[in-house]
């Protein structure tokens, strides 16, 4: 079988031209025909490739000539029809010319008149070979007339085979794993998608569900916040009313401890009061103190104006003396008589002293005089300071006796 | 029959519109160069190739290792919208896997994100939020959003946008105000809340009231809501919806846990919880157990407020 590349001719006949007699180069022929007798029994074996002695070639007038003489090979089914068409056709010439001719008798019995064609195998022997000039023009609008169906001879043995149900394949076990494949597929993509499907909607379903148990839990938490903050502002309330109370309690046993302490302390406080008021004299016998305050003053002062007087007097004195003695200290020094005199002062001088604390007081009544002297001033000066201040001690320790009295 | 020959023509294109995929290790970095390419069409079949890759986790991790984050920022703001929305696709599913988020946030992409907060497509808007919805589920996702900003704008967008966008913005927000409510409290969010717990939707109600529950952790957020939003949830309570209940109830254990303020509704969602089926909580399909927690810890807490 040739391969199925080359497209198949579309005329009839589908035979691909083939040579029965390739072409050859001319061989080497005799000069002169070999005798033809040797030659008429036997068809000689076509050794030339020439047009003129191809028996095939149709020699005349081809376009009359329509009958195709009946091959020996298999025509196909078209050249059967045409074959059958030229049959009639002729048939018909034949019978058109009968009519006009004179038909020939009757054949005798036993005998049959049969058309023949002979002029198959005529050929016409002679030296003089006809030739004939023809010419030709090929016709630009007619097809080129189908090739003839060329059949190669039959070679070898026929045989024939024949493929019966069931022994090729069994279509049931072979399709099976193409089905398989297919169907399979797409069920494996069908699948695929539900599970993706599924799997999206189970994590959603999971999702959810941890959302849920989330949100509860938050919830819880923060409830439990709530209460842990309730809790812990009970407790500093607790705590800070705990300790408002301890500080209470705190300050009141410092307070009962500081009164305690206090009422201790301050039941001494007024005997004792008492007793300072007392002793700076807060409490005085108002007549003590009428005594103390008016009378023994006065009475003081009555005392020292009396020994001033006496002070003054005896200042007097001693200045009248002084004044006296000097005054006979200048009549004397301008005489000479220092013995008499000085014996007499210094006589009168540890005399004065004598009685000078009596002349004192007798001169401190009459006070006035003796401020004119000097010396003897300041120190009667001094001698009554001195005076009043021993009077003045008499009587403080007079007063101190009434008052520890 | 069939025969051996491997068929000299390539095999056929099922899919004209994805480009495709090179074998094993070279699929990825063949892909990065295309989105590089100058040529339009070339980018939108690499990326359409991209988004069926990305669904596989080792992908994930390959495409982040290479760079591919990158590349994908450039694109979140190309002109063709096509590209554009892709690209937001593919950055959802990396987000939807740790390895993809981590990525996410190492590179900063978020703040890109944020141009793409107005984009005119709708399906655009859709993919930022989910991967704003799935960045915020992460604590660092969360502390980066609200870095970047982006809590006023949402708040702002949760008046403006359709309902299933509502939704991934009421979940973004529940998640990164857990970590800190100032700035969600500055633009007046409690209003816009209040007025979703009245949606008709349950799941708006449901994630409204989630939000609330946030806010309510810290303190700041404690007050307001006692003030402004205690009368709505104890309404939302009797809702027929059990997972509006259980979130109201939520909100309200947190709003009630105070310093010092008692709130003055205390007494009445006291009342009404008796009335209502509050212990009926057990039927709440995802957690049984956890959503009835909530109803014992607010009266606990409420009644030590």
């Amino acid at each position: 079988m040739l391969p199925a590349l080359r497209p198949p001719p579309s005329a009839a006949s589908a035979v691909p031209y083939t040579y029965c007699s390739p072409p050859r180069a001319v061989p080497a022929r005799p000069k002169y025909r070999a005798p033809l007798e040797a030659d008429e029994p036997q068809k000689e074996p076509a050794r030339w490739a020439n047009l003129m002695y191809d028996r095939r070639v149709v020699r005349g007038n081809t376009y009359a000539r329509q009958a195709v003489p009946t091959c020996i090979h298999h025509p196909n089914a078209f050249e059967i029809q045409r074959q059958r068409e030229a049959r009639r056709k002729a048939l018909a010439r034949k019978r058109a010319e009968e009519q006009i001719q004179l038909r020939t008798p009757e054949p005798v019995e036993g005998r049959e008149h049969v058309h023949v064609q002979t002029e198959l195998y005529l050929e016409e022997i002679s030296d003089r070979i006809i030739e004939v000039d023809v010419e030709c023009q090929t016709d630009a609008f007619l097809d080129r007339p189908p090739t003839p169906f060329f059949v190669p001879a039959k070679t070898g043995r026929d045989v024939a085979t024949q493929i019966e149900e069931g022994e090729l394949f069994d279509f049931d076990i072979e399709v099976k794993p193409i089905l398989e494949v297919l169907v399979g597929k797409t069920i494996e993509q069908a699948l695929l998608e539900v599970m993706e499907e599924e799997e999206l909607a189970k994590l959603l379903a999971h999702q959810r569900a941890y959302a849920e148990l989330r949100n509860a839990e938050l919830a819880e938490v923060q409830r439990l916040e709530e209460q842990d903050r309730r809790y812990r502002e009970e407790k500093e309330r607790c705590k800070q009313q705990q300790m408002e109370m301890l500080q209470k309690e705190k300050e009141t046993m410092e307070k009962i401890a500081a009164q305690a302490f206090a009422k201790r302390y301050l039941t001494d406080l007024i005997p004792s009061v008492f007793n300072n008021l007392h002793e700076s004299g807060f409490f005085y016998d108002p007549i003590e103190r009428d005594i103390e305050t008016e009378f023994l003053p006065w009475l003081m002062t009555e005392v020292e104006e009396t020994l001033e007087k006496k002070t003054l007097g005896r200042v007097m004195l001693d200045s009248l003396i002084r004044t006296v003695t000097e005054k006979r200290l200048d009549v004397f020094s301008q005489k000479p008589l220092p013995d008499q005199v000085e014996a007499p002062a210094e006589e009168h001088r540890p005399t004065d002293n004598a009685p000078q604390v009596a002349a004192e007081t007798e001169a401190a009544d009459q006070a006035v005089t003796a401020d004119e002297e000097t010396d003897q001033p300041a120190a009667e000066d001094q001698a009554s300071h001195h005076i009043t201040f021993q009077s003045e001690e008499a009587n403080q320790e007079a007063m101190e006796d009434s008052e520890t009295d | 029959m069939a025969s051996t020959l491997i068929s000299a023509k390539l095999p056929p294109d099922v899919d004209p519109t994805k480009a495709p995929i090179a074998f094993g290790r070279r699929a990825l970095p063949k892909l990065s160069r295309e989105i590089q390419s100058p040529e339009l069409l070339t980018q939108q079949r690499a990326l359409m190739a991209l988004c069926d890759l990305v669904h596989d986790p080792e992908n994930v991790y390959q495409a982040v290792q290479i760079g591919f984050l990158e590349n994908l920022k450039t694109l979140l703001l190309h002109h063709d919208s096509t590209v554009r929305q892709k690209t937001t696709e593919i950055l959802y599913i990396m987000a939807m896997h740790n390895v993809g988020r981590q990525g996410l946030i190492q590179n900063a992409v978020i703040p890109v994100l944020t141009e793409l907060l107005d984009d005119p497509e709708d399906i655009c808007r859709k993919n930022t939020h989910q991967v704003l919805d799935m960045m915020a589920k992460l604590p660092e996702g969360a502390v980066d959003i609200l870095h970047a900003g982006l809590i006023p704008l949402l708040v702002v967008r949760l008046k403006t946008e359709s309902d299933e966008i509502q939704e991934l913005i009421l979940g973004t927000l529940s998640n990164c105000l857990r970590m800190e409510a100032s700035e969600a409290l500055a633009t007046d969010a409690i209003t816009i809340l209040k007025e979703k717990l009245t949606h008709p939707s349950a799941t708006i109600r449901n994630k409204a009231a989630q939000v609330i529950l946030e806010i309510g952790t810290h303190p700041e957020g404690k007050s307001t809501v006692c003030e402004e939003v205690i009368p709505l949830l104890v309404s939302l309570l009797e809702d027929t919806d059990p997972e509006v209940q259980a979130s109201a109830a939520g909100a309200l254990m947190f709003a009630t846990i105070k310093p010092k303020v008692c709130c003055t509704g205390g007494e009445h969602f006291l009342y009404t919880s008796r009335h209502s089926d509050t212990w009926s909580y057990s039927e709440s399909p995802v957690l049984p157990s956890t959503t009835s927690w909530k109803p014992f810890l607010w009266l606990e807490a409420v009644s030590h407020s």
